[in-house]
This record gives C-alpha cells, sequence and structure tokens, in this order.
C-alpha cells in the first residue's frame, strides 16, 4: 500500500464534486430502501402470523386470502386460552420453571467453576479445561440417545428435572465466565485475603458483583434457548401436562383438521413473551451473541 | 499468576489450605457432574452403535447390552454401506439431504449477512442498532413458532406466497408437500425449508460480522481509496481479507447448525414429501424414539459426528490465517 497516488486525486474540480454529492446521496437513498425492504421481508412472516391470529376461522380460509382482517376477532385467542385440552397456563408455568431453573443453575455452575479456571492453579488444571472444551464441540444430538438413556436410570424421564439436570452445567457458560473473570484484577482477591475473607467469601462477595454484564448476558441467552427449545423436551416428556410450550405449539397444527387460525393465535401467545424479553434487554442480547461469538 | 500473589501466599499458610479445600470442593462436583453426564454418554453413544439395541428389551447387566441386545459388531456400518435395506436407504437420503441442506444454507447466508453487515455498520447512530435489531428479531424466535409461521405462508391455499403468485396470475404451488417440483436439481419443499431457516438463522451471523467490521479500523479501507481502489474493491480485497477469522467462525458455526437442523424441518413438513427433507438428526431421532432402534440410530449419531468433524477440519485448513491485525 506503499504506492500512494495522492496526484490522481488532487486536482478535484467543482463539477467532479458536485457528482459526488450526486452519487453519494443516490448511494443513501439506495442503502436506506435496501435496509427498509430487508426489515420488510424480516417483519412479514410474523405480520402474517399475527393478521392470521385475528382472522375468524371462515376467512383464513378463503381464497384469495386477505392480509388484514375483514372483522378483527379475539375469538381464537378465547379459544386457545379457554381450551381444556391445552391447559396453556400449565405450560407457560412448566416453561418457566425449566428455564429459571436452568439459568439459576448455569449461572451459578459457570460463575464458580469459570473463577476456578481464571485465577487457580492446581493440578491438571489446562486437562479439565480442555476436556470441557471439547464438551463444547459434541453437538448435543450425537449425545441425544445416552443422554436419554441416562435419565431413564435416573427415572427422570417425562419429569421437568430432565429437561434441568442435564444442562445445568454448561461449557460454553464456563468458558464465557473464565474469560471475563480472567480480565479482573486478583488485587482484589488479595484484598479480601487480608480481610480475612475464605475463598467462598471471595466468589460470593468480590467476585460475583462484578459479574453483572455477562452474567446477564448469559442468563438472557440461555433463558431464551431453553424456552424455545424443542427436541429435547419432544424426546424427554409424554405427559400432556408436562409439556413445554413449544411442544404445545405443535398439538395444533399436529391436528387432524389443521386449524391455521388457532395455530396462529398459539404461535403468538409462545413467540410474544420472548420478543417481550428481546425488546427490553436488545443491547444485552445482540452485544452477547455478538461477543460470545468472537470471544 | 503473578510472583507477589505467590510469595503472599505462601507466607500465610492457612490461606493455601483453605485453597486447596475450595478448589477441590468445587471442582471435584463438577468434573464428577460433568464427567459422569459426558463421559458415560460418549461411552454409552460409542458402546451403543456395536448393539442392536432398544430400551424396551431386556438386556445384559452392563447398560443393559448384551442378552437380548445382542453384540451385532459392526453389521450397522456395514448395513449403511451397502445401503440394501429400507433403514440403510433412508439413512443414505438423510445423509444426502443433510449435506444438501448445509450447502445451500452456507452460500446463500454468506451472501446475505456480510453485505447486510456492510450496509448496516455505514449507517450511522440510532438507526444502526434500530436495523440490527430488528434482523436479529427472527434468531430470538421459537423455531417451532418460525416453521408454523412459515408453513402457513407456504400454505397452498390460505398462505401468503400463493396469494401473491394468484395475484400476478399464477397457479398456486404445493410449496411443501409436492415431490415432483425441483429447482436447479433440489427438490422445492428442499428450497422451501432452506430458506425458512435462512429467514431465522441469519440474524446471527449478521450481528456477529458487524461486531467485525466495526473493529477493523477504518485507516485499512480509506488508504485503499486514497491508492484509487473503489468501495467495492476496497471490500473486497481490503475487508474481506481482514475478515478471515470471522469468516472461518462464521462458516464452521453454520455449518455446524445447519448438519443439525431438527426443529423446522421436523414441524414443517417431517421429512416429506416422499423424505425429500428427510435430515440425518429427524431419521437419528425417528430410528431412536420412534422405532426404538437404538443402535442403529446410535450408529447414524456416530456418522453425524464424523460429517462435523471433518467439515470443521477442511475449513479450518481452507481459512487459516497466521497474522493478526
Amino acid at each position: 500500500m506503499a504506492n500512494i497516488a495522492p496526484a490522481r486525486q488532487a486536482p478535484a474540480t467543482r463539477r467532479a464534486l458536485d457528482w459526488g454529492v450526486v452519487r453519494g446521496r443516490l448511494g443513501q437513498v439506495l442503502l436506506y430502501a435496501f435496509l427498509v425492504a430487508g426489515c420488510v421481508a424480516t417483519l412479514l412472516p410474523f405480520m402474517w402470523m399475527v393478521m392470521g391470529s385475528f382472522k375468524s376461522s371462515s376467512e383464513i380460509i378463503r381464497i384469495p386470502p386477505t392480509f388484514f382482517p375483514e372483522s378483527p376477532t379475539l375469538e381464537n385467542y378465547r379459544t386457545v386460552l379457554n381450551d381444556p385440552h391445552v391447559p396453556l397456563g400449565r405450560f407457560y408455568i412448566n416453561s418457566t420453571i425449566v428455564a429459571v431453573s436452568v439459568v439459576v443453575l448455569e449461572l451459578f455452575t459457570a460463575s464458580l467453576a469459570g473463577f476456578i479456571f481464571a485465577k487457580y492453579e492446581f493440578f491438571g488444571k489446562n486437562a479439565m479445561f480442555a476436556f470441557v472444551l471439547a464438551t463444547m464441540m459434541i453437538p448435543f444430538q450425537v449425545l441425544m440417545i445416552p443422554s436419554y438413556l441416562i435419565l431413564a436410570k435416573l427415572k427422570l424421564i417425562d419429569s421437568l428435572w430432565g429437561l434441568i439436570v442435564p444442562v445445568a452445567v454448561d461449557a460454553f457458560g464456563i468458558f464465557m465466565m473464565k474469560q471475563f473473570i480472567e480480565g479482573l484484577p486478583s488485587e482484589l482477591m488479595d484484598a479480601g485475603r487480608i480481610d480475612g475473607a475464605s475463598e467462598w467469601g471471595i466468589y460470593w462477595r468480590i467476585i460475583v458483583p462484578q459479574l453483572g454484564a455477562p452474567m446477564a448476558t448469559l442468563g438472557i441467552l440461555t433463558f431464551m434457548y431453553r424456552w424455545n427449545n424443542y427436541l429435547w423436551p419432544l424426546v424427554v416428556i409424554t405427559s400432556p401436562d408436562r409439556r413445554t410450550l413449544p411442544i404445545m405449539l405443535t398439538w395444533y397444527s399436529g391436528m387432524q383438521y389443521q386449524s391455521y387460525d388457532l395455530t396462529m393465535a398459539a404461535s403468538v401467545l409462545v413467540v410474544v413473551p420472548v420478543l417481550i424479553v428481546y425488546a427490553t434487554f436488545q443491547r444485552w442480547i445482540v452485544q452477547g451473541f455478538a461477543l460470545s461469538g468472537l470471544k | 499468576m503473578s510472583v507477589r500473589a505467590s510469595r503472599s501466599r505462601r507466607r500465610r499458610g492457612g490461606v493455601e489450605a483453605g485453597q486447596r479445600r475450595f478448589i477441590l470442593g468445587v471442582t471435584i462436583p463438577t468434573v464428577l457432574y460433568a464427567a459422569g453426564l459426558n463421559v458415560l454418554s460418549i461411552v454409552w453413544a460409542f458402546a451403543l452403535m456395536f448393539f442392536e439395541y432398544s430400551p424396551g428389551r431386556g438386556g445384559g447387566p452392563i447398560l443393559g447390552l448384551g442378552g437380548n441386545n445382542p453384540f451385532v459388531g459392526l453389521a450397522h456400518f456395514r448395513n449403511m454401506i451397502e445401503g440394501v435395506t429400507l433403514e440403510a436407504r433412508l439413512f443414505h437420503t438423510s445423509l444426502k439431504n443433510t449435506l444438501i441442506f448445509a450447502f445451500a444454507v452456507l452460500p446463500l447466508n454468506l451472501i446475505l449477512t456480510l453485505p447486510l453487515a456492510a450496509l448496516i455498520e455505514s449507517v450511522r447512530g440510532q438507526l444502526r442498532s434500530a436495523f440490527r435489531a430488528i434482523y436479529f428479531l427472527p434468531a430470538v424466535t421459537a423455531s417451532v413458532g418460525v416453521a408454523l409461521m412459515w408453513g402457513h405462508m407456504y400454505h397452498p391455499q390460505e398462505g401468503l406466497l400463493n396469494a401473491a403468485i394468484r395475484t400476478l396470475g399464477g397457479s398456486p404451488v404445493f410449496w411443501l408437500s409436492d415431490p415432483r417440483l425441483s429447482f436447479l436439481g433440489v427438490s422445492v419443499a428442499m428450497w422451501s425449508v432452506v430458506i425458512a431457516y435462512l429467514w431465522q438463522d441469519y440474524g446471527y451471523n449478521m450481528v456477529i460480522f458487524v461486531a467485525a467490521l466495526q473493529g477493523i479500523p477504518k485507516e485499512f479501507g480509506e488508504a485503499a481509496m486514497i491508492d484509487g481502489a473503489g468501495a467495492w474493491q476496497a471490500f473486497r480485497h481490503v475487508t474481506i481479507p481482514l475478515l478471515r477469522p470471522t469468516l472461518l467462525f462464521v462458516c464452521v458455526m453454520t455449518m455446524l447448525s445447519s448438519f443439525q437442523v431438527f426443529d423446522i424441518i421436523q414441524v414443517m413438513t417431517n421429512g416429506g414429501p416422499r423424505d425429500q427433507t428427510r435430515v440425518l438428526v429427524l431419521d437419528i431421532y425417528l430410528n431412536a424414539f420412534r422405532y426404538q432402534r437404538m443402535g442403529w440410530a446410535a450408529a447414524a449419531s456416530f456418522v453425524l459426528l464424523l460429517v462435523v468433524m471433518l467439515v470443521t477440519v477442511v475449513q479450518m485448513r481452507l481459512l487459516r490465517t497466521e497474522w493478526e491485525y
């Protein structure tokens, strides 16, 4: 890049400058047009779902279909919320129990193990950390069958515990916490020791209060992942009243007469809570994905 | 660990004992837990593929293997290679479909996300985060929800796509259920799930690319422009090479996740029409948990693992860099 040629740029005439402005403007217009078109393409399926959920069962099967509901009705939501076969409240509770328990357990184990790996030296540390990383690399689907058989041995099949226990320790969480805690100054720990704090006290009173940002990120990511998880609950849960929300969703679409009005209303009820969480913590989530992806 | 820290530790012997207790107290349970689940899972998965195993049958004393769940050696793999039996033919179809899916998703994803990230990066201020937030919406949506939304979009009668086609005077297309339709040698049903998957997944890579682009010093691109390069040339010859580590990461992760696709396919097509969208994880799931053929399913999982590892290694070779900036 050494052969700079300033002569070509320097004699900028008035005309050339104007052209540059025009081209810049045009570029800006095209840029925004493209980005807005992308937004429309992104939002269209959501819109189609929301519109469908407000259509009556006769309107939704009309040909050609309407985009906006002609006479918006809440009937689908009423049906879905009062369906005796599908106790939606129960499924919200199940999904919440699973997602919150996993978040709490995982944040605890990840921060504790991450702290040990980051700030202590002991025999076999590198080998153990390599093992943690290795488990991160194996796709869950490969270990799905033995995981199921282990749960069966522990009598945890068809139990919400079966959705919590196998993921209470997460390799990615440990990795992420270790990376962050390594950046915290060790002087903090020494100061704690001089004040007579136990190692546990150092973890709980000195390290954990510093972990707000990574814990928020990991917590939200874990929550959304568990809330949306489908395959594992599909394998583990058999009783209707222990289902989580994503499993419930396929109930409507799996019926003999697939009724899209009810399916769309149920989908809205499942998708929207996560979108609210997302809208609230948007910055953390997007940043979290970007950072955790790169780190 | 710094010299000062280790010296101060030596001065107070009690602290060291406390540290050792703490380390043991935390690592032993964690390691036992992780090992108990992971090592046992890996060993069990490895053992299973040499047996004809069904959990309902009473087996031998160790992990239920042996007895009514006989040892069959490499019979599953021989069966897979010969490809004569029904399950072997379905496995071949699933493997082929998984490869088609992954190799369709990766380039389309990159063509979509990289320019989009560059465009978003060139927007200033609040608007940039607004665009990024909207583009990321599908990524946080439950994949079952995505599958149902797109199932509704693709619906032959009620769907938005066919409504648009009718308005333009065309005849409705059975996107997910007509086995005769194909485009570029790949079935239309497969393209349809690929598009739904791209829609759900592109937010991740876009966000990662935006973050990476923000990390590249502006001076590099400006220097190239001063040298007479156009914006496209600067992007092509300066930015893309600098993005190589990110590109490697994104390619590996996108491949890995598309080899593991299950949710949207199971909900949208359940492998149909005529197994044209049957992918490996669906095949494994059906064999293991519907037909209770867990030995066979474990062998198929092992093949999935091999494919995933192979693809990762190849990509690392192709995109490796030795320098940093």
